[in-house]
């Protein structure tokens, strides 16, 4: 009994002296907590953008753009042509278009109206929650102003675009082929300096006539390794087990995976270079990685999210890296279509390295 | 002529308050051995670190090989190969292939590294497990298998850090004569010690270390001489007859320290005769009766007021 208890207090007061370890193992439920709180705790808990296409311009169309802002649950780009609005559903800078057609007022005063509602089909869940919100919205818009007694005079036509046959397996392969991008990527990094200077080893590397780049980079390689045997295990029991209809487009997936890794782990050696202990380090990887999730859009749709953290998960690059693969395999992009978020992900890389670099050579010069 | 490789003016180094390195001065002339000896906390592996590029410093000039290792730190790493007292081996690889990664970290070719693994693992006897996987090697084999990688790359001056600490007797002899070897091999070495015998038996010259300051520096038989003072006679007699025989040696400059009459004598072999007659015509039964030469623990004890084995406070 007492060698049980020994062995425990000692654990603990190690867990104590640690401050790092004992601030991230903290820090890991509050953030949880927060960001759930955040995400779900909300009264309207999404937002979409959407683009409208007023072709009508009446008062009672603007009284609709109007009534749609006021929802809370859509962010509206306005646009004048179908044309333009396309361009962005395209780039996925909106989820949907709304066009509310020539004679739309007229229509409906008459009693009965059309609208079209493109949807983008490649996140099946954001689709349905734009479907229905507007739907929804223009059953009560006109239950609301003209006559409480009438039902549906505003006919919502849909059309989804990208992914029309997207199911559920469809729809979570390609975020679930993120995750080697993210936890992999960074945990593997984030081992592997702390480890060698846990166990001493880092001295010979340092003793040695070689540049930190040299050293991320050799330690890059071996990470981008580990990494590659993830999402190849992970890629071949996707496909094998749930046989999901995607697009297996490697030519395009491979420099999405490369870059997305880099990015993992060039996030990984940061943490790595910071953390004091493994077990710090690794606490630290471990809460990024799961919080960083929620933003990236991987597992559930960014919509989700509150506005800011919407616009807080556009600065990260796993977010395009995510997006770049639902592209991929959903929506058949092309090469020129993922040069922007390609970019994103080299540009960040950089920076990334660069960061790793300094803190490094801080590191080694202390 | 002898060349300077290494050259240490007025350095310091603090770790916030303490000043670890208090404005050390040295040179190390090529092949020589060149010791560093003191107690633990002296400011060895500071300085060391420092050599190493593996740590900066407030004050004073280093140079090696002609070059400031705060300007041409590449180029001194390069010339250095450096064997602290931990094993910096990977467990799970075996000896040969901890040495071709060493290797790598220099940027050797493959011929190149080949030969080297060839020639150190023979000058330091590492053939016979080179294929075996560092986790099953004994202490002994895994520190020569850490000097091996610390030489890989032909450097030419080896800077070794407590080298023996923690072997028996027989172990640390055989590696004294691989650090020997190394000299043979035209290696300049510095290595530092706390250990007297060890410095007194492999080192060309030795600076003594206390609170990182060098307080004595030469070759070890000078420093002996000219600081450890005359040879002790160490005579033993029984508890009850040492009053007698301090008496009957009362004309010779006499202490006692550990039940021991030490005798300090110019002529040790004329005057232990001498001693051992008086005692014996007294009728004095001496237990022991040896002659001690003066060690560099002597010297420390003089220079400092305490032993080599005491840590710096």
């Amino acid at each position: 009994m007492n060698s049980i208890i020994g062995i425990a207090k000692k654990d603990i007061k190690t867990f104590f002296r640690e401050r790092g370890t004992v601030f991230w193992t903290i820090a890991f439920p509050v953030m949880i907590l927060l960001l759930f709180t955040a995400i779900f705790g909300r009264e309207i808990p999404f937002n979409a953008n959407i683009g409208i296409v007023d072709e009508d311009g009446q008062p009672i169309t603007q009284s609709v753009i109007s009534g749609l802002n006021a929802t809370g649950f859509l962010t509206l780009k306005i646009f004048t042509e179908r044309t333009e609005a396309f361009k962005e559903l395209n780039a996925t800078n909106v989820r949907a278009v709304l066009i509310l057609p020539q004679n739309f007022s007229q229509n409906l005063y008459l009693g009965h109206a059309n609208v079209s509602l493109i949807v983008d089909g490649s996140n099946p869940d954001t689709a349905r929650l734009i479907s229905d919100g507007v739907k929804t919205f223009f059953t009560n818009y006109y239950k609301e102003i003209f006559n409480p007694n009438y039902t549906e005079p505003i006919n919502v036509k849909e059309e989804k675009v990208f992914g029309q046959e997207i199911g559920y397996k469809e729809n979570i392969v390609p975020g679930m082929l993120t995750y080697p991008l993210l936890f992999s990527s960074m945990v593997v990094s984030t081992g592997a300096i702390v480890y060698e200077r846990e166990k001493g080893t880092l001295k010979k590397i340092r003793v040695a006539p070689i540049r930190p780049i040299n050293m991320l980079f050799g330690k890059t390689l071996a990470a981008l390794f580990q990494t590659t045997i993830s999402i190849i295990v992970m890629s071949v029991l996707a496909a094998v087990l749930l046989g999901p209809k995607l697009n297996w487009n490697v030519p395009l997936l491979i420099p999405i995976f490369f870059l997305g890794s880099m990015n993992g782990i060039a996030l990984g050696l940061i943490i790595s270079c910071i953390g004091r202990a493994p077990q710090e380090a690794s606490n630290a990887a471990t809460t990024i990685a799961v919080v960083l999730q929620f933003f990236t859009g991987m597992y559930f749709p960014i919509e989700y999210l509150p506005i800011y953290m919407q616009q807080f998960g556009r600065i990260i690059p796993m977010t395009y890296a995510a997006q770049a693969l639902r592209d991929i395999m959903i929506r058949n992009a092309t090469f020129t279509d993922l040069l922007i978020p390609m970019a994103t992900l080299v540009l960040s890389a950089v920076i990334l390295y660069g960061i790793g670099v300094l803190l490094y050579k801080r590191w080694v010069e202390k | 002529m002898e060349k300077m490789i290494i050259e240490v003016v007025g350095l310091v180094k603090h770790y916030g308050e303490v000043k670890a390195v208090d404005d050390v001065s040295f040179t190390v002339q090529e092949g020589e051995i060149f010791g560093l000896l003191g107690p633990n906390g002296a400011g060895k592996t500071t300085l060391m670190e420092i050599l190493c590029c593996l740590r900066r410093f407030d004050r004073g000039r280093v140079m090696i090989h002609s070059f400031d290792p705060n300007k041409n730190s590449l180029q001194v790493r390069a010339s250095i190969g450096f064997c602290p007292q931990e094993t910096l081996l990977y467990d799970l690889l075996n000896v040969r292939e901890n040495l071709a990664f060493s290797a790598s970290l220099y940027s050797l070719s493959s011929k190149k590294c080949k030969e080297r693994v060839e020639f150190a693992s023979k000058v330091l006897g590492v053939e016979e497990f080179l294929n075996r996987r560092v986790e099953q090697l004994s202490g002994g084999m895994k520190r020569r298998a850490n000097l091996a990688a610390s030489i890989i790359h032909d450097p030419s001056i080896v800077i070794l850090d407590e080298p023996t600490v923690g072997f028996d007797p027989n172990i640390k002899r055989e590696f004294w004569e691989l650090i020997r070897n190394l000299k043979n091999y035209g290696k300049t070495v510095l290595l530092s010690t706390h250990d007297m015998y060890e410095a007194d038996e492999i080192c060309d010259r030795v600076a003594i270390m206390d609170k990182g300051k060098i307080v004595a520096l030469d070759k070890p038989h000078i420093l002996k001489k000219t600081i450890g003072g005359e040879p002790l006679i160490h005579v033993r007699v029984k508890n009850s007859q040492a009053k007698k025989a301090l008496s009957i040696l009362k004309e010779y400059k006499t202490s006692v320290r550990d039940n021991e009459i030490h005798i300090s004598a110019e002529n040790p072999w004329e005057t232990m005769t001498e001693v051992s007659n008086k005692l014996a015509s007294q009728e004095v039964l001496i237990e022991k009766i040896e002659i001690g030469e003066p060690t560099l623990e002597d010297v420390f004890v003089k220079l400092t007021g305490r032993k080599l084995t005491e840590e710096v406070a």
